[in-house]
């Protein structure tokens, strides 16, 4: 008996003359690990969301969706929300409650259970969970990674038989991200129960996968094991920067035999076929260019008796570079974009914006042609109710940009995609003619194409002479386009080097391309280079 | 280690609420003496709050205790005249009474507020009403969550240049708008929140309310003592006789009295008491360990 049988699944939403489901049919069976994966606006959360009766949306539906054998509405409200576990991507708004403990409780206290049933299930559940050491906290305090796992722990209480998560990794870091992911295995592996899940970040998750779906404009056109489908993408390429960089690196490079998956299958695979000079050429960037930010033994902290945040931290950023500022969550890298930026005063040191202090920019000239910072909360960019008045006075911005925003100007910039909000906050940035861009996290949550994307643009900018520091956890990201990246940690920097030498140099912060060709082929530290030096090893 | 505050909210709550109900339901200047001395050093054994909350309150026991005879000409016995105003003993006494009276109330409070954090307030509550609980709960994330936001937004609209403090009223344009958006962005995330809630079955039916706190025999026996010696300070007021107006007449030292007294000193006291205890208690267990 299958879990979920869906017969002819079709779906509309009201103001629209496309189906966003497209008669979808496929059974998922108890017990099962599936993936789910597509392009923004591809039906992946419409589909999710018809799994589970509460968050279903309003619109057309035809076809059958079989919980256990019986249609999922005939469902008691009670069973539903017991039964089929429902996690989201934002790890801050889908907590309701003040307290960790409360959190936990929350869901048995809405199905009025007793209290030693309750008490029962919390305690089993926060000793599972690693939760106990801020069993007690404010749900405040909690970093984003924790607050993610307390909202799966909170709906596993109930013990459901199904999980269904909509990019519930996309707004943590990779520590964090995997750190659910193995969770989520776990839990997977060791009770049983069914997970459904959606997400951009293929590298941790489909490794661990039975089974993967890829939903193309509200259809499913592909439905099988990871292996089976990376091999298909040998010809069909369109889906490749949703599998991990083994898969990619063997199906761009045309391998043979069985596809790998993990890093140390990728190793493997790369090892065995490799056959050039064990490096590829980089160029050195050139080092007389004269500094856009200068940053020198700069001491920081929140308040008196709090530890530093900053701790001496030392770095130039040239002008005309893109220079990643890398590091884990929590450890200082937002603090670091608002010093930088001035918004936060050091106590000590000095950060020079084209060799002028920055405090002697005066009545907000800093902000006017010379500095431009874009948070990590993108929201708190946006001000009106359009697009289009969001960006009165951005026009010449607009031409200079790769793409067309025309489609997306009457739209309210919360109902964007993460992709598209975070090109309309850059063009926002850019109004003021910026010299120079701090970008705060500007990967996060986006999936694969509109990283990209992100990264295209970010690259145009520089060759118009805009100087970029990005602080981002997002060690891929900085491969696809910074010239030079350095480590954040504990208060200065670890490590800060060009890019291919900073990517050789770190064992665990570093590209999965990169640990693949780890000791075979120097500087191959994309999935492209890496599948480019197969094909052409000799050659070079 | 048992506190007093680590008694079940319930015993902790009636306890500040029937100290606060004597002093402030009394003249008697000797339970009025007990209880700000109490409640001075109950405050102080928990506050770390420094000198200031004790300056304040200093001041206003000044101003509250001058204020009567400066406003209040009653009473016979007249100490001198001031702007052909007569300023009187019993009016004096009088209001050295009441600004002992609020002061006392004033610094129970303090400590009831120090005792009562969230998570027991909701306690409470939860008892009453397992919505009105959840209600506060969630207010108190979402007071907190707002207060964020709204820097955040600030500081960004600061960094991309589009927000002018220079001038007054664009600086109140841009809070205004800054203050829309916090809103629309409330209202957003709140559907979230929402989704989250029904999703996790709320509304399907009667809800429970699930505590970290349980009652113990202990807490049992703490009710019960408290409830005989507020009972018998209770009764010794009433013995005793009481009135400023126009003279003083205080009959302070009926046998039921003096019985009184004695009861709310312990009951007053019962917290420095058992904290007194418990932290000997601690001393020779380690000693003996």
């Amino acid at each position: 008996m299958a879990l979920f049988d869906i017969r002819g699944l079709s779906f509309r939403y009201p103001d629209s003359d496309k189906n966003a489901l497209d008669s979808l049919d496929f059974s998922i069976e108890q017990g099962e690990f599936v993936t789910l994966i597509g392009a923004t606006g591809s039906g992946k959360s419409t589909l999710l969301r018809l799994l589970k009766p509460e968050l279903a949306q309003n619109g057309e539906k035809s076809g059958e969706i079989l919980f256990c054998s019986k249609p999922l509405q005939e469902l008691k409200t009670k069973e539903s929300a017991a039964k089929i576990g429902f996690v989201a991507q934002s790890p801050e708004e889908q907590i309701v409650t003040d307290k960790v403990w409360h959190e936990l409780a929350f869901t048995l206290e809405n199905l009025g259970a007793r209290q030693a049933d309750i008490a029962r299930s919390v305690a089993e559940t926060a000793a599972y969970f690693g939760i106990a050491p801020w069993y007690r906290q404010a749900t405040a305090t909690l970093s984003g990674g924790q607050k993610q796992l307390l909202n799966l722990a909170s709906v596993m209480t109930a013990e459901p038989q199904v999980l269904i998560l909509d990019e519930p990794t996309a707004q943590l870091d990779p520590i964090a991200a995997a750190r659910f992911i193995d969770t989520l295995y776990k839990l997977n592996r060791e009770t049983g129960v069914t997970v459904i899940i959606s997400e951009h970040r293929a590298e941790e998750l489909i490794p661990l996968s039975d089974r993967l779906m890829i939903l193309d404009g509200g259809r499913l056109i592909a439905d099988g094991s990871p292996r089976e489908i990376a091999a298909q993408m040998k010809s069909d390429s369109s889906y490749l920067s949703y599998l991990p960089c083994a898969a990619r690196i063997f199906a761009s490079a045309g391998g043979a035999g069985e596809c790998p998956l993990s890093i140390r299958e990728g190793q493997r695979f790369f090892r065995e076929h490799y056959i050039g000079q064990g490096v590829i050429p980089t160029k050195k960037p050139s080092e007389d260019r004269e500094s856009a930010l200068e940053v020198k033994d700069v001491y920081f902290r929140y308040e008196k008796d709090a530890p530093d945040v900053l701790a001496g931290l030392s770095l130039t950023v040239r002008q005309g570079e893109i220079f990643a500022l890398l590091g884990a969550n929590g450890c200082g890298k937002s603090t670091t974009a608002a010093v930088l930026s001035g918004l936060s005063k050091p106590y000590a040191g000095k950060v020079k914006l084209f060799g002028k202090a920055l405090k002697e920019y005066k009545n907000g000239s800093l902000y006017r042609e010379n500095l431009s910072l874009l948070p990590q909360d993108i929201e708190s960019v946006f001000l009106r109710a359009s697009v289009r008045e969001e960006l009165r006075g951005c026009e010449t911005v607009l031409q200079k940009l790769p793409f067309d925003l025309t489609a997306l100007m009457d739209r309210h910039p919360y109902d964007l995609s993460g992709g598209e909000r975070q090109i309309v906050a850059l063009c926002k940035a850019l109004r003021t003619n910026p010299r120079v861009l701090i970008l705060d996290e500007p990967s996060k949550g986006l999936d694969p194409v509109s990283k990209k994307q992100l990264a295209d643009v970010l690259l145009r900018l520089k060759s118009e002479g805009m100087t970029v520091l990005m602080v981002s956890h997002d060690v891929e990201f900085g491969a696809l386009c910074a010239d030079r990246c350095a480590l954040f940690f504990d208060g200065v920097l670890a490590a800060c080097d060009t890019t291919a030498d900073f990517m050789n140099g770190n064992r665990y912060n570093t590209t999965a391309a990169s640990r693949i060709t780890r000791g075979v082929c120097r500087n191959a530290y994309t999935g492209a280079l890496a599948a480019e030096a197969l094909k052409g090893g000799a050659a070079t | 280690m048992r506190e007093f505050h680590d008694y079940n909210p319930v015993a902790v709550a009636l306890y500040y609420l029937g100290v606060t109900g004597i002093t402030m339901f009394t003249m008697n200047p000797v339970i009025l003496g007990i209880s700000l001395f109490a409640s001075v050093l109950n405050y102080t054994l928990y506050a770390k709050g420094g000198i200031k909350p004790h300056l304040f309150s200093a001041v206003l026991f000044c101003v509250l205790a001058l204020l009567n005879p400066l406003l209040n000409h009653n009473g016979a016995t007249v100490l001198f005249y001031l702007n052909d105003r007569p300023i009187t003993a019993e009016a004096t006494v009088y209001g050295v009474c009441a600004a002992g009276m609020v002061t006392a109330s004033l610094y129970w409070l303090r400590s009831f507020s120090k005792a009562m954090t969230s998570d027991k307030l909701l306690y409470l509550f939860g008892r009453l009403s397992p919505k009105l609980s959840l209600i506060l709960s969630m207010s108190i994330r979402y007071v907190e969550l707002l207060r964020v936001r709204w820097r955040k937004i600030q500081q960004t609209q600061k960094a991309l240049g589009l927000y002018d403090d220079g001038n007054l009223i664009d600086a109140l344009r841009g809070r205004a708008r800054v203050l829309s958006i916090l809103i629309t962005w409330a209202l957003e995330n709140g559907i979230i929140t929402a989704e989250s809630m029904d999703a996790r079955g709320y509304g399907s039916g009667r809800r429970t309310s699930f505590a970290m706190y349980k009652i113990r025999v202990s807490d049992g026996i703490l009710m019960l003592l408290c409830a005989v010696l507020a009972a018998g300070a209770i009764i010794g007021v009433h013995a005793a006789e009481v009135s400023y107006y126009p003279t003083i007449h205080l009959q302070l030292t009926a046998p039921w009295s003096i019985a009184g007294y004695i009861g709310f000193a312990v009951l007053a006291g019962l917290p420095v008491m058992i904290n007194t205890k418990e932290a000997i208690r601690w001393h020779y267990l380690i000693s003996a360990g």
